[in-house]
């Protein structure tokens, strides 16, 4: 891989493959930004909060797992041309299909919520009135998605994910101790293999691989319309920088955290209550930053995931379901981009409804649900049909079927410690 | 009606009872007539067999083969229908998705044949165990999901063996179409498109679909022709029909047209024209039933014991549409054999034999002969049933006379 890529830019190709890479750039980067949705800021704030610099450690295997997992999905779709609803059905059945697209829908509606409830917790610290912002910002995610291309859609993608270099100077503001974040991150340090850790790794692993990340990448690698060998190497190596890029934001998340609330041991019981109790050592500054970045990461989670059921139901029951399609040809994608996010914010506007459950649930739900996903995914990459020169050679899918298992195992932990905490 | 997922896992076994194995698919000829040819058969050694489907000895519950029955290969133009067709994405001819294919209807009366295909909401649930246990729900509910189909007219079926679903939507692929269906497709375009698809046509096709139009598009369309055009066509068209048309027309009109038909024609249809002076109409009775495409037979049945005791002659149920056109008729043998919760748009004929209020005795009563039927339905242009004609009473009338 590493040689293809020095091939790849050599300087006499240096130029045509720049531009080629940008061709491609976008469906990994976005979706592994989106991972870092308002749920996972929150997970990785408690982490950082808990656990301090220690937690670091995790995230290189994270990004390392992110990365083998996103560029099977970039791969299947590139080579294929079809999502993964699209392949799921035609392989397995409606059967299979139906109860996959149920499970990912209830899967998803439960991050829109958890995504939108950050948002309401936030508007709340900032002194902001819920109740419109959340209709406002429902409005305006329907208008966006409705009225913009792919293009428009993407640039705006990328725009949010640039909101999200306000960790950056979050964590800067806080004045870590950068030799020892950076000592964490490469090596074991101050590690204590507490139970606890252990569940917070899990969490941080949890919340950057998920089941509506792998169909998201499919089909927005598909609708981006990346097909064809020139492409795919290049779309292999966004996975790559994807992964870099969510880890990197997510390194500063933790950090700022670490130290400020780990280092004065002040204990952080929600994770969307960071940006507040960071305030004493941080400065309005970073407060105020990393509110926002709460806030973007919400926006950005409630619509890339609202999009990931709409695609998933488009390619599981063969409907037109593209951003570049205008609202007359993709009516019920449309139609259920916008269902999602009005039950979402019903529900959390809400006052006796437990988010806490809905977290829960969530949670659960993936976890049943990335085991299968896995096993589509390696099944699918192992189709030699389907597949060509691009099935998994041995070495890879012994590689990938190994992350998978640890994917599985701490799903399945995440679900069974869920219940014992419940 | 029977659907492929009605039918698969169905066991199969000989005439004596020997387990062969499950029904896994059905092979079909990917052609404009598309007959199912072969089962294929799984044993629990997930073994596959392909059998001529005139092996088939009977079907019900389960499939019973013929002794001494042989196994066949796929021939050439033969796919699956479950590997080849059931889950595909359905494309229009510019590449857009449309929808997949949920499920697949086979005609099961005479041959076997694959009738259309399911993309509806119903087609999905019925892969289901629970599904008939949600359309009740649904029914109880006061929802009830009709079911969605694409004619197997619409579909190229020599993309199929590419493993694609293409549907057919320009000019040029029409004419592979059954006349039938190309009739159906003009009626929902206009009169302008219709003529310039005629003209288009081989002949022999253009006399089929012409006659598969409904009578009311039959009139509007020959209204638009000038008389040398109405002429050239009612030379080409069956004898009834042409008189149904020329009844249309004002007598002036009408014997202007009949001196300049075909000598041979114009002696059938002016010996038609005789019986035309008494119409249909004073025998209509109302001893008739209708009920909607979704209504099972258990709801039927009910509707049958309050309504019709005091009918004078009751042996058909006529089902009509929600705009009340008549699109179906089943008789009550056919309603008792059926499963009671089934819905009638499953074993309805969907051919009908109909009478006119313009439709003259002679031509009528050669209707009730030919097909050997006792009550006829009469509807007006717009396909709503006006009464039923029994036989006894316009052989009467043609006796008195």
């Amino acid at each position: 891989m590493f040689k293809n890529i020095k091939t790849i830019f050599s300087k006499n190709k240096f130029g045509n493959s720049l531009l080629l890479f940008l061709a491609v750039f976008g469906p990994a980067t976005i979706t592994a930004m989106s991972d870092n949705d308002a749920a996972g800021v929150a997970t990785y704030s408690l982490a950082g909060a808990k656990f301090g610099y220690s937690i670091l450690f995790v995230l290189l295997f994270v990004t390392i797992l992110l990365a083998i997992t996103q560029e099977m999905g970039v791969r299947i779709a590139v080579t294929t041309g079809k999502g993964l609803g699209d392949l799921i059905r035609e392989l397995f059945g409606v059967r299979v299909s139906v109860f996959i697209f149920f499970g990912l829908t209830l899967a998803n509606l439960g991050t829109i919520i958890a995504n939108l409830s950050a948002i309401k917790v936030t508007t709340q610290m900032f002194g902001l009135p819920s109740l419109p912002f959340i209709i406002l910002i429902i409005i305006m995610s329907f208008i966006f998605v409705t009225k913009g291309n792919y293009k428009t859609n993407q640039n705006v993608f990328l725009m949010t994910s640039l909101f999200y270099v306000a960790y950056i100077i979050s964590a800067v503001k806080t004045h870590p101790d950068w030799n020892l974040a950076l000592r964490s991150t490469i090596l074991p340090t101050s590690i204590h293999l507490s139970r606890d850790f252990v569940f917070a790794a899990i969490a941080v692993l949890g919340t950057t691989i998920t089941p509506w990340g792998q169909f998201f990448v499919h089909s927005y690698v598909i609708d981006k319309k990346i097909t064809g060998e020139k492409h795919l190497k290049y779309a292999q190596i966004e996975t790559f920088v994807g992964a870099f890029l969510t880890d990197f934001f997510s390194f500063f998340m933790i950090t700022a955290t670490a130290a400020t609330l780990f280092v004065h041991k002040i204990p952080l019981l929600s994770g969307e209550q960071a940006a507040l109790a960071i305030k004493p050592f941080a400065g309005e500054l970073a407060s105020i930053l990393f509110g926002l970045g709460i806030l973007n990461a919400g926006f950005m989670g409630m619509v890339i995931v609202g999009l990931t059921t709409a695609y998933a139901f488009s390619e599981f029951f063969g409907y037109e379901g593209s951003l570049d399609k205008p609202f007359q040809k993709s009516r019920q994608f449309y139609l259920l981009f916008l269902l999602q996010l009005s039950i979402a914010g019903v529900i959390v506007l809400m006052p006796s409804i437990s988010l806490f459950k809905i977290v829960f649930f969530t949670q659960s739900l993936n976890g049943m649900l990335l085991p299968v996903i896995f096993y589509f995914l390696l099944k699918v990459t192992n189709n030699k049909k389907l597949m060509g020169k691009h099935t998994n050679n041995k070495w890879y899918n012994y590689f990938a079927i190994i992350c998978s298992f640890i994917i599985i195992i701490a799903a399945l932990f995440t679900i069974i410690s869920s219940l014992f905490k419940f | 009606m029977l659907y492929f997922s009605e039918v698969k896992g169905k066991k199969v076994l000989t005439e004596d009872n020997v387990e062969i194995g499950k029904l896994d698919d059905l092979i079909f000829l990917a052609s404009t007539n598309p007959l199912i040819t072969k089962l294929v058969v799984k044993n629990k050694l997930q073994e596959e067999f392909l059998i001529p489907i005139s092996y088939i000895h009977k079907m019900n519950k389960d499939i019973y083969l013929k002794k001494g029955f042989q196994t066949n290969d796929l021939s050439e133009n033969e796919i699956y229908i479950n590997k080849n067709l059931v889950d595909t994405q359905i494309i229009d001819l510019k590449g857009n998705k449309v929808v997949r294919v949920n499920d697949v209807a086979i005609q099961d009366k005479d041959n076997l044949m694959v009738f259309g295909i399911d993309i509806g909401f119903l087609g999905i649930l019925r892969w289901f165990y629970s599904g008939e246990a949600i359309v009740k729900t649904l029914h109880f509910l006061g929802l009830k999901p009709a079911p969605k189909f694409l004619s197997w007219g619409d579909v190229q079926p020599l993309e199929l063996a590419k493993g694609k679903v293409i549907l057919k939507k320009n000019e040029e692929r029409l004419k592979n179409l059954r006349p039938e269906d190309l009739a159906d497709y003009l009626e929902k375009t206009n009169i302008a498109n219709t003529r310039k698809m005629l003209k288009i046509l081989d002949k022999n096709l253009a006399k089929e679909v012409i006659e598969s139009f409904n009578v009311n598009y039959q009139i509007s369309l020959f209204h638009t022709f000038k008389s040398d055009r109405i002429i050239e066509w009612l030379n080409l068209i069956d004898d009834d029909e042409a008189v149904d048309i020329l009844l249309t027309f004002s007598k002036k009109k009408r014997t202007e047209i009949i001196n300049a038909l075909d000598k041979e024609k114009q002696k059938k249809v002016l010996y038609l024209l005789e019986y035309t002076e008494t119409a249909i109409g004073s025998l209509l009775i109302a001893d008739y039933m209708t009920v909607k495409p979704t209504n099972t037979v258990r709801e039927v049945i009910n509707r049958i014991k309050k309504e019709t005791g005091d009918y004078y002659y009751f042996n058909d149920v006529y089902v009509v549409n929600d705009m009340n056109q008549l699109i179906g008729v089943f008789n009550l043998h056919e309603l008792i054999i059926s499963d009671i919760d089934a819905q009638v748009y499953k074993f309805m004929h969907q051919k009908l034999i109909l009478l006119y209020l313009t439709t003259p005795k002679g031509i009528a009563l050669r209707k009730f002969l030919k097909y050997r039927l006792h009550v006829l339905p009469v509807i007006d242009f717009n396909r709503k049933i006006l009464g039923v004609v029994a036989i006894d009473d316009l052989s009467n009338l043609i006796k008195q006379k």
